[in-house]
């Protein structure tokens, strides 16, 4: 026999010997550690318990808890394509702009951009296509909310997807996730020449190069709107709502209305309820949030 | 040879720093300097980096997989390349990370938030935990235990890094005992490394294809075709390392001509496999599929990507063909099987272009234009940088260590006679539960938090860094496998 194997063959023979030995010696390591996993168990969902209780007390109460659920409606009727709605959107935004070389290459941001729908987009056709404003849908089923990696884009309880900028990581699987395309990526550090620094908006952060950036509903403006009527004990009025956002105040035309879906008395509801009334993209399930109106095709 | 290798570093070496380079310079403009656009400006978001992602990525699944298949069915004709690939998959997934970190507009930021708030319900998840860090980390202890018993006869015979081989080696002494015990843990390592790889890789290809706004991504094939290229291509590369390492070391006597004829043979089988694929992918895009579909496809097979389609299609037949023809007439030649892996690689390249890019640029429901991605000079000198990146490691790792492993590993060298009951070993086998079940319990409680078990979905998770408490989970329940081989047995036994 091989002299390693009968080395190896005593080996084993010796250790048979003691392994009673050492079988209770492992019966009794397990015990420990068996004891040792048990105490990380109970002491872990303890800790688990008192965490969980600490982040629900913490969360916020107003908006998200008082049942809303924020939308708008756009009346393609009564819209004309002037573009207000983009530049007061960029303007209470801080929306970069840079440049127009960059503009034509296709890297500008659009938070509220307008498509052109049937016609060519171009002229002397431009005149036939119809503008379609596009701000977030704020979806109730988004798309962009369960592909980010790191949470930086989520979901509020009145619906309102919004975004923790500074998280953002830049991945930008949001932008390619959302059917509707409403996200754009800050490719450059954006640029504010002197004569643009007055007009920057204090109520809302700038983002830095390499974050998604789009519609938010104008959270700021809705916060504030939710804080003024707690000091009065009530919910907003629907009245206070319907040109909160800056697209719906600057539109001339009245297009825009934002509201409460969940308060039948809103405009938003009541409009949202016309026979003229579809949504984008309705097959896909996201759910979206804005509504449109139909040009009323008996005028035309 | 030496002269060669140093030019040969110096090259590669050279390209990884103009990569280096171009890449700072992008990082201080911004993704400006890319050929990236807004997807609804006419462009693409994702571009030349995420290619290179999803095929780097994709590559490093053929390593341990082949490696975990030679010890669970005793492969031996392939047997001399274990360790190459098992290196292909480690130096793989570090470019993978590499190049995710560059697809980042911050990196930095990911670096940082990606282990603290990540969420398991993104694919993303499954890339930056399961396939980086996880089967990272799992070939490096699988590599490392194959590694030890050449480490301990480089101790021997260096003198200049004898330290670093006593230290690698870990006590490795040769005796049976431990040759059995590797033997084990190897076939139960591999056996776990394999679905965990799997479930890896379809996490990548998940990225994709649950994607139901995306037309020309959301497909049910998009994650087992992601696998299957993935084992096409790496295979592939492994076939043309293997050569590489058989010409130029001077190995012909190790890594004979079977080990071709049957890496070949996997290569045409899968590549055939992905062709197949790519035809029900066409046929159901095209069939009575939606008008968005349609012109994804259209303009992938017919219009503006049809250039690069075709080249594709032509790499992957014409790959096959010349594997088959191989295989059918029974002959072997090492010259043509590499053509055909470079073929498929450079198929493989293309299509997960394809795959990326023109659900962007042709893939709008809503009416945007239309347009073009064209990589800019930055970003190609970057993903050149990325490329080389892994082949200067490779380089470098063949001058320390034996890329080939030296002696008899399998369990042939150890007679039948041997008794197959454990040596007394409580200290080991207790260490060893107790790594795997700690393991398994951190990477189950850290997946449940990073879910946001505890809290509303909107919260960060009630423990900060959950998905770290995940990673180093996943971790531990693959060191356990070292801890059992490599803890020594207690003395005078």
């Amino acid at each position: 026999m091989n002299p390693e194997v009968r080395r190896y063959d005593r080996a084993v023979s010796e250790a048979a010997s003691t392994s009673s030995q050492s079988r209770r010696a492992f019966n009794r390591t397990l015990l420990r550690v068996g004891i040792a996993l048990a105490f990380l168990h109970f002491g872990f969902r303890k800790l688990f318990g008192r965490l969980a209780a600490a982040a629900e007390e913490k969360l916020p109460t107003a908006p998200e808890k008082l049942g809303a659920r924020s939308g708008m409606t756009i009346d393609l009727d009564r819209c004309t394509g002037c573009g207000a709605c983009v530049v007061g959107c960029r303007t209470e935004n801080n929306v970069p702009f840079f440049g127009p070389t960059e503009e034509a290459k296709g890297t500008g941001i659009y938070w509220m951009a307008l498509l052109p729908v049937g016609g060519s987009g171009e002229l002397p056709e431009h005149g036939h296509a119809d503008m379609l404003p596009r701000p977030c849908m704020h979806c109730e089923n988004p798309a962009c909310v369960k592909v980010c990696p790191t949470n930086a884009t989520y979901q509020t309880e009145d619906g309102v997807v919004a975004q923790i900028f500074d998280r953002c990581i830049g991945c930008r699987y949001c932008q390619v996730a959302c059917p509707y395309g409403v996200r754009s990526f800050n490719f450059a550090e954006p640029q504010w020449p002197e004569s643009y620094r007055s007009y920057i908006n204090p109520d809302v952060a700038t983002r830095p190069k390499g974050v998604v950036e789009k519609c938010t509903f104008c959270g700021h403006r809705l916060r504030d709107a939710h804080e003024r009527a707690q000091l009065d004990g009530r919910m907003p009025r629907d009245a206070e709502l319907r040109r909160l956002p800056a697209c719906a105040q600057v539109c001339p035309a009245d297009a825009i209305a934002f509201g409460d879906l969940n308060d039948p008395a809103s405009e938003v509801s009541i409009l949202a309820s016309s026979p003229r009334a579809f949504r984008l993209l309705e097959y896909i399930g996201t759910k979206p949030k804005v509504i449109y109106l139909g040009k009323d095709r008996r005028r035309t | 040879m030496t002269a060669r290798w140093t030019a040969a570093v110096a090259f590669v070496g050279g390209v990884v720093g103009w990569g280096l380079y171009s890449y700072f310079v992008e990082l201080s403009h911004g993704m400006i300097s890319t050929g990236l656009r807004q997807i609804g400006g006419g462009g693409a978001t994702w571009g030349l980096y995420l290619v290179f992602v999803v095929y780097v990525i994709g590559v490093s699944f053929a390593g341990v997989s082949t490696a975990a298949l030679v010890r669970l069915f005793g492969i031996r004709s392939i047997e001399p390349l274990t360790r190459i690939a098992e290196l292909l998959t480690i130096v793989a997934v570090t470019a993978g990370a590499l190049s995710v970190l560059t697809e980042l507009g911050r990196p930095l930021a990911g670096l940082k938030f990606l282990p603290q708030f990540a969420r398991p319900a993104s694919p993303f998840f499954g890339t930056f935990t399961l396939v980086e860090t996880g089967s990272l980390f799992a070939s490096l202890v699988y590599f490392y235990l194959g590694s030890r018993a050449d480490a301990a006869r480089c101790a021997r015979s260096s003198t200049r890094l004898a330290w670093l081989y006593h230290v690698w080696a870990a006590g490795y002494r040769g005796t049976p005992a431990e040759r059995v015990r590797h033997q084990r843990v190897s076939f139960w390592l591999s056996l776990f490394i394999l679905p965990f790889l799997v479930i890896a890789h379809s996490t990548l290809g998940f990225v994709f294809g649950i994607q139901g706004g995306r037309p020309g991504w959301f497909s049910a094939l998009q994650a087992p075709g992601f696998v299957v290229l993935a084992g096409a291509s790496g295979t592939g590369v492994l076939i043309m390392l293997a050569a590489a390492a058989r010409r130029f070391l001077g190995l012909e006597e190790t890594i004979r001509l079977e080990a071709f004829r049957l890496l070949g043979n996997f290569l045409w089988i899968l590549t055939l496999t992905y062709l197949y694929f790519m035809v029900v992918e066409e046929i159901t895009a095209t069939y009575a599929a939606s008008r968005a579909d349609m012109h994804v496809a259209h303009e992938i097979v017919w219009g503006t990507y049809a250039p690069l389609f075709w080249t594709a299609v032509i790499c992957f037949a014409a790959a096959t063909a010349i594997l088959f023809l191989g295989f059918v007439t029974r002959r072997t030649s090492v010259a043509w099987t590499v053509v055909a892996a470079l073929l498929v690689n450079v198929g493989a390249i293309l299509k997960r272009f394809l795959i990326v890019v023109p659900s962007q640029t042709h893939g709008m429901l809503l009416p945007y234009p239309e347009g073009r991605y064209v990589p800019s000079a930055g970003e190609m000198s970057v993903a050149l940088g990325l490329f080389a990146f892994p082949v200067l490691l490779y380089l470098l790792f063949a001058k320390v260590f034996p890329i080939v492993p030296l002696g008899e590993t399998s369990a042939e060298s150890v007679p039948p006679e041997a008794p197959a009951q454990p040596e007394p070993a409580a200290l080991r086998i207790a260490a060893f539960w107790a790594t795997l079940l700690t393991g398994l319990t951190l990477a189950m409680t850290g997946l449940l938090l990073s879910f946001r078990v505890g809290t509303v979905y909107y919260a960060d998770p009630v423990v900060p860094f959950s998905p770290l408490i995940f990673i180093v989970g996943v971790m531990m329940s693959f060191f356990s496998a070292a801890v059992y081989e490599t803890i020594p047995p207690p003395r005078g036994r």
